[in-house]
């Protein structure tokens, strides 16, 4: 009988112990997760309440510009993108497709050959570096300014100056090709970003494994092709998908070069165009807003996607 | 196969003049078809440099380098038929074991099937035949090093350089691939040049064995003849461990002096003294060498190393009116402890070196 009693302090006492330990463990955990708490609140506040505004927003038929009230009217809006007289709306996202295509691949191939060209000890190196750089540090809106005037101004451009030298007429280039123009302008931009991530990569990479190859009778091309540009893949994939992320969002140059002429409009350009820059239409351009977040993610997931079975493949 | 001859071949790193540093200075060396040459040194002797300069790596400034009377000083390395094993492997981690085998295989563009079938023999002879498929970070240490060596041996090449592949691996398996290095190399027959800063290693694997130190080499022989005969005072610190002991001492007329004895001098060594204008030598005995004698040099036990069959006693010698510590073998039984009294003298080979330029007195041994 006495040992039942003494069994059971013990069973006690091993309860309370085990109680214990979990108390223990949860302040652990309390612990860790105690400083994130504020950047997450912040996160939501900012970030998923407008987004589920938005997401109310477009199913509503909203003007400022005349009295009726906000109206609840369903997917209405939706319905309405198919529809003849949203085909500006089918217009812009189809440029901005092109645009970010286009600006991110180029970026990727000038950032490439530039980081691969900086791979090197040679002097002053790190002046270099810097100067290459620097068109990343210059404002969206400055760097618009700079390329519409002193560049491709047609009547003191530079490059108008060079074409006019070498004996040709000059070129109305904002006019004539503005989505090129605007590219042009966002590769310039974006190159020293993609420049420094494929620099990263690049400077990663074990010496030895190219003296390897070397030794092994490959050529400096297919020392790239078949060894620096696998390890490259993780930093080409990284450079991909944030320059996509920016670029998508580009508004600033297109506002300052082409300023809303036909050919250079893209979503975030037309989205502004129909709310704040005058169309009004809040509930529409909602709409075209969870349209483009929906269709961003799916784009970037594909791509993503689609580039590593590339790589893969190459290698 | 092939034999491989440095004549006078030099690297030198900077502009020339003032600050230029010559990491190889005029080495000239020959290696016979099928020997393991090994290149042992302190890092910053060149022996690495020496190697990548055979490799093609390293830019050949003076001299020239020849493989099978065929001079490849200027050849890059692509072009010279050779394999290299690096101390890290350098193992291409976005391919298989089996790519990373067949890669130079691939750029001589050698057709699929055939690559394969040489792939798959190579794997065979390393026991790598279950990992052909893995990817490099999926291996073991010595399974890489494996790899490493196989990559070598599939191109069939002239010759092999290695370059201190086995300093990555565990002291056991060093021990292990060691043997099985030289075995491999023994069956294949190809001239091997073997770089490696532990002298065991050197000692052990060598067919010849090249001693650098700051660019320039000290001796190049069999391991035996290095140990038995080293041809200046660096060879014969270096090699040998526990190291010799090598005492500094005045010369006394015709006379050398360890501790309190006289150390006995052979013919050779006795006229090459004489004509010696030096006042001070170094005199150089194996703690083997060393005997446990009534009318030796009396000294104290400081340490004592057991290792079973032998021990190693570290003793302090009144000597030139300093003390000198001395190592001297003793056998395992002996009961010698820390503070014993005991007397020594020389009684094997003694070698003596000019304590100014380090060169070896008298003749070598034979």
């Amino acid at each position: 009988m006495s040992n039942a009693v003494v069994d059971r302090e013990v069973d006690s006492k091993k309860e309370s112990r085990a109680n214990e330990i979990k108390r223990l463990e949860r302040r652990e955990g309390w612990k860790r997760r105690l400083p994130i708490l504020p950047a997450l609140l912040f996160t939501i506040v900012v970030t998923q309440i407008p987004f589920l505004f938005t997401l109310f927003y477009s199913l509503t038929d909203w003007r400022i510009d005349k009295l009726e009230p906000r109206q609840f009217i369903g997917i209405d809006n939706y319905t309405s993108l198919t529809e003849e007289s949203e085909k500006f709306f089918r217009e812009a996202a189809w440029v901005s497709v092109q645009m970010t295509v286009m600006a991110v691949l180029f970026s990727l191939i000038v950032g490439t050959m530039l980081a691969i060209l900086l791979d090197r000890k040679f002097f002053g190196q790190g002046f270099i570096r810097t100067l290459l750089i620097t068109p990343f540090l210059v404002m969206p809106v400055v760097a618009g300014l700079m390329w519409k005037t002193q560049m491709l101004n047609f009547n003191f451009g530079i490059i108008n100056w060079i074409l006019n030298g070498l004996g040709q007429e000059s070129v109305e280039f904002a006019t004539r090709y503005p989505m090129g123009s605007v590219i042009v302008v966002l590769v310039w931009q974006w190159s020293p970003f993609m420049m420094l991530i494929v620099l990263a990569g690049l400077q990663g990479q074990d010496p030895s494994v190219l003296e390897a190859a070397r030794v092994d009778g490959a050529s400096t091309f297919g020392i790239f092709r078949q060894i620096t540009f696998p390890q490259l893949r993780p930093f080409l994939e990284l450079g991909t998908l944030l320059g996509a992320i920016y670029l998508i969002q580009v508004y600033d140059h297109i506002e300052v070069i082409v300023g809303g002429q036909p050919g250079a409009n893209n979503l975030p350009f037309y989205i502004a165009q129909r709310s704040i820059g005058g169309g009004n239409r809040f509930g529409l351009a909602s709409t075209y807003s969870i349209i483009v977040v929906i269709a961003s993610i799916i784009i970037a997931n594909i791509g993503l996607r689609v580039l590593s079975n590339l790589l893969e493949d190459d290698s | 196969m092939a034999e491989v001859r440095y004549e006078k071949a030099s690297r030198i790193y900077g502009f020339g003049g003032v600050g230029a540093v010559r990491a190889v200075n005029e080495l000239d060396l020959n290696i016979a078809d099928g020997e393991l040459l090994v290149l042992v040194g302190p890092s910053g002797s060149g022996k690495s440099t020496a190697l990548r300069m055979l490799a093609g790596l390293e830019t050949v400034n003076e001299g020239s380098i020849f493989i099978d009377d065929v001079d490849v000083t200027l050849k890059p390395p692509q072009d010279r038929d050779i394999a290299m094993v690096f101390q890290n492997y350098a193992l291409y981690p976005s391919m298989t074991v089996g790519e990373n085998m067949g890669f130079a295989l691939k750029q001589a563009k050698v057709p699929k099937a055939e690559r394969r079938a040489q792939v798959e023999e190579a794997a065979r002879i390393l026991d790598l035949e279950p990992y052909l498929d893995r990817k490099p970070k999926n291996l073991s240490g010595g399974q890489r090093q494996r790899v490493a060596m196989g990559r070598a041996i599939v191109r069939s090449p002239q010759v092999f350089l290695m370059d201190e592949p086995l300093s990555n691996l565990d002291a056991k398996l060093r021990v292990q691939t060691r043997t099985e290095l030289a075995d491999l190399q023994a069956r294949l027959g190809t001239t091997m040049v073997y770089v490696t800063h532990d002298q065991v290693e050197a000692m052990t694997m060598g067919h010849r064995v090249a001693v650098l130190d700051h660019g320039e080499l000290q001796q190049v022989d069999t391991p035996r003849r290095l140990y038995s005969s080293p041809a200046n005072l660096f060879v014969a610190g270096f090699i040998g461990s526990p190291a010799m002991n090598l005492i500094e001492t005045d010369r006394t007329g015709d006379e050398l002096h360890f501790g309190s004895t006289v150390v006995p001098l052979s013919d050779d060594v006795q006229a090459d003294l004489k004509a010696s204008a030096s006042t001070r030598f170094v005199v150089g005995v194996r703690p083997e060498h060393l005997i446990q004698t009534p009318d030796g040099a009396p000294c104290g036990a400081t340490v004592v190393e057991e290792l079973g069959s032998d021990a190693f006693v570290h003793a302090s010698m009144p000597h030139n009116g300093t003390e000198a510590t001395v190592v001297v073998r003793v056998d395992g039984e002996t009961a010698i402890t820390r503070g014993d009294n005991l007397t020594i003298a020389i009684g094997g080979p003694v070698h003596i070196f000019d304590a100014e330029s380090g060169v070896r007195l008298g003749k070598p041994v034979t």
